[in-house]
């Protein structure tokens, strides 16, 4: 699983910066299209939702999602691995 | 299912501010409204006027917007009507203290089977941060330029004395003991009320020295302390600090109540 | 049976479920048989802590799919005011039955009068239109509110039942039938939007529970019944809608009785004065003496003045200082007088015979 803040929702209030126990988001510095600072994600594989939620069956800590006042962090499928081709300039 | 698919996606991003506690509270109700595995058509969200009241607006059950003050009795008609139903009911301090308190104190007398969700922010959010009967001594709104003047309501506390079924306060810190919270009052048969103190940087926080909602949160972290440990206190006569509260579970209790199905 | 009660019965013979009421002189009574009734045949009855809460809770029922009934009087038909606004622009089918007595304020609880017509159509905030019976008999009260919850399901607006206190505290033998004629309220068709107009500008109703999954508000709502307050189109069709569906329903709504249609005088009179009236017409016994009486006050039905062609002055007999006096007015170039009468007491035949012949 990814964990994901959707740049449509987010209002960059900051909060999941707060609370996420490994400090996964950090305060975002540039703005985006909408004028809006959506934190950064610093390695969120690190996350454990993100690596067990499929294993156990459950969400494990979630408090990012839970405490997120516009609903903007949630976890998605990972696509499968796709091979991709890579041209090499010589 | 998951508790974002509660939600009506098309009518998202909601109007709240940035860093608005109320998104939290819909989100652990939500969560606890899926956990207890209800279907969104036999469940209702109801709701005054306010800034709290607007959720039931995100939310894909069936859902009434009603007038200021008002949930509880509109609530009230859709439960004994249809008792098969869920039916919860969003408010805001000002909504159910205020303009709505002698609801308030009834539906917790009838104890009527509602859960009644109380996001209290301290001020009138929606009209631009008025004081309201929930603003503690001394703080600043709009309406109370040198600082409150009038003690304040506690709400958890009156909806017990009233004879409310369930009763408990939590922040919008708390996310896990509010959502273990909201489904124990939705568990409950009879009158639930969960207040939940929730931040609002733009009408309070900007006021009273809590400018960003990191700083609200923080400092609902540092005042709430656990009903347990404020009791207590009360035993030992320790002193409360002025600006502390207690959070946890008032009451759960078994009183007879109104509009539970059969 | 009296008034009130029978106010009461007509309902339950409608399929009202639901009762959301506060006690008050005079329309107490039909609370009382309503807490008699509704628990043996699997309604409801609440009593409420205030008029507020009263109609709040009938318009929350109505959601559910419900017929649901209030019944109050002066001071707390006023109370009631900014929840009708609220069903109103919701589209909330609701009867409020109104035995009205003497104001403003507490004024004469135990005394009858007809100084909330204008409220009832105008009371709430914001341009609006609703539907108005008046009684003028123990049956009518029986009949009328039967036929207020088919109204008010058929068009999804408020309908009020405007009885005084002589029409809600007398009594009368009364014929009562075997069943009345129930029009449900049309459900709303699976796919379509909540509050998209249909031909005849109502939505079908989208009843609490069978997961339509609708939002209602009080704010100005677009077709899907999301709020949309700043849009001024949005606000323009929607109220117009609102106020349309019943003013362009007019000539169906209208309920009305005419006695000699070629009279000079004509009385206009709705509710308890048509009593003296009918009394007046039958010691006249004069054909340029003529009666409209009005069954459905609101809305009114302009089109029955211009049916008198030979009428010379329209005289209004109403227990207030003139109201629907205004409204005929309004409609029509012939001069409208009011005879007012205030303080509990009918207007004396004797009265009525004497304006006439001062016309003749």
């Amino acid at each position: 699983m990814k964990l994901i803040i959707d740049e449509t929702r987010c209002k960059g209030c900051n909060l999941c910066t707060l609370v996420c126990p490994y400090r996964i988001f950090q305060e975002g510095t540039a703005p985006n299209r909408r004028g809006i600072v959506v934190p950064t994600l610093d390695r969120p594989e690190r996350c454990t939702n993100c690596r067990l939620q499929k294993l156990y069956g459950r969400v494990l800590c979630g408090v990012c999602q839970m405490i997120c006042p516009d609903q903007a962090i949630r976890w998605v499928e990972e696509g499968p691995f796709e091979p991709q081709k890579v041209v090499i300039e010589d | 299912m998951n508790f974002q698919d509660w939600l009506r996606a098309d009518r998202l991003p909601h109007i709240y501010c940035t860093g608005c506690g109320n998104g939290t509270v819909i989100n652990c109700t939500l969560n606890a409204v899926n956990q207890m595995g209800w279907t969104p058509e036999e469940t209702v969200f109801v709701s005054g006027i306010g800034c709290s009241s607007r959720a039931p607006g995100y939310i894909i059950t069936d859902s009434l917007h009603t007038t200021h003050g008002r949930a509880i009795p509109f609530a009230t008609g859709v439960k004994l009507a249809r008792p098969d139903l869920h039916v919860v009911v969003f408010t805001g301090d000002g909504d159910l203290a205020a303009i709505g308190g002698n609801h308030f104190i009834h539906g917790c007398r009838r104890n009527i089977d509602l859960t009644v969700i109380c996001m209290n922010n301290y001020i009138y959010g929606m009209t631009g941060g008025q004081g309201s009967p929930c603003t503690p001594l001394g703080a600043y709104s709009t309406t109370t330029p040198y600082g409150c003047d009038e003690a304040p309501f506690d709400l958890a506390s009156l909806a017990v004395a009233a004879g409310a079924n369930y009763v408990s306060r939590w922040t919008s810190y708390h996310v896990q003991e509010l959502t273990r919270a909201v489904k124990a009052g939705l568990e409950t048969p009879g009158f639930s009320l969960i207040e939940a103190v929730v931040q609002c940087p733009t009408g309070y926080g900007r006021r009273n020295k809590l400018r960003e909602a990191q700083d609200m949160i923080a400092w609902m972290r540092d005042h709430a302390v656990l009903l347990k440990k404020w009791r207590r206190m009360d035993e030992e006569g320790v002193p409360h600090d002025p600006a502390t509260f207690p959070v946890g579970e008032f009451v759960r209790r078994n009183l007879p109540a109104m509009g539970v199905p059969k | 049976m009296q008034g009130n009660t029978a106010c009461a019965e007509g309902a339950l013979a409608a399929g009202c479920r639901f009762y959301g009421g506060y006690p008050i002189t005079p329309s107490t009574e039909i609370a009382e048989h309503m807490a008699r009734k509704m628990p043996k045949i699997g309604g409801v009855f609440a009593q409420m802590e205030d008029e507020l809460a009263s109609i709040a809770s009938v318009i929350g029922a109505s959601w559910t799919g419900a017929r649901a009934m209030t019944a109050t009087s002066g001071p707390g038909f006023s109370l009631m005011m900014e929840n009708i606004g609220y069903a109103v622009m919701t589209e909330t089918p609701c009867v409020i039955v109104d035995v009205q007595r003497g104001g403003p304020s507490t004024g004469q609880p135990t005394r009858a009068a007809q100084g909330d017509m204008m409220q009832c159509r105008f009371g709430s905030h914001g341009d609006m239109s609703i539907i108005a019976v008046s009684p003028a008999s123990v049956q009518e009260m029986y009949e009328l509110t039967a036929k207020a919850f088919n109204l008010a399901d058929r068009y999804r607006v408020p309908t009020f039942v405007m009885a005084d206190e002589i029409i809600g505290h007398m009594r009368e033998r009364i014929a009562v039938p075997d069943s009345v004629e129930v029009v449900p309220r049309r459900p709303l068709e699976k796919g379509t939007l909540p509050f998209a107009p249909g031909e005849d500008n109502v939505p079908g109703f989208p009843a609490f529970g069978h997961g339509y999954g609708v939002h209602v508000t009080g704010l100005t709502h677009d077709d899907r019944g999301y709020p949309s307050s700043t849009d001024p189109r949005v606000h323009e069709r929607l109220v117009r809608r609102l106020v349309g569906k019943v003013e362009g329903a007019n000539r169906e709504i209208a309920d009305y009785e005419v006695t000699n249609p070629d009279a000079e005088v004509v009385f206009i009179s709705y509710g308890a004065p048509s009593r003296s009236v009918a009394q007046a017409i039958r010691d006249l016994d004069d054909e340029r003496v003529g009666h409209l009486r009005l069954k459905v006050v609101w809305p009114f039905p302009d089109f029955a003045l211009a049916a008198f062609k030979n009428a010379r002055v329209f005289l209004v007999p109403e227990l207030n200082l003139g109201q629907m006096v205004r409204e005929a007015a309004r409609h029509t170039a012939v001069p409208v007088v009011p005879i007012s009468e205030i303080g509990g007491e009918l207007h004396t035949p004797r009265r009525l015979i004497t304006m006439a012949e001062g016309y003749l």
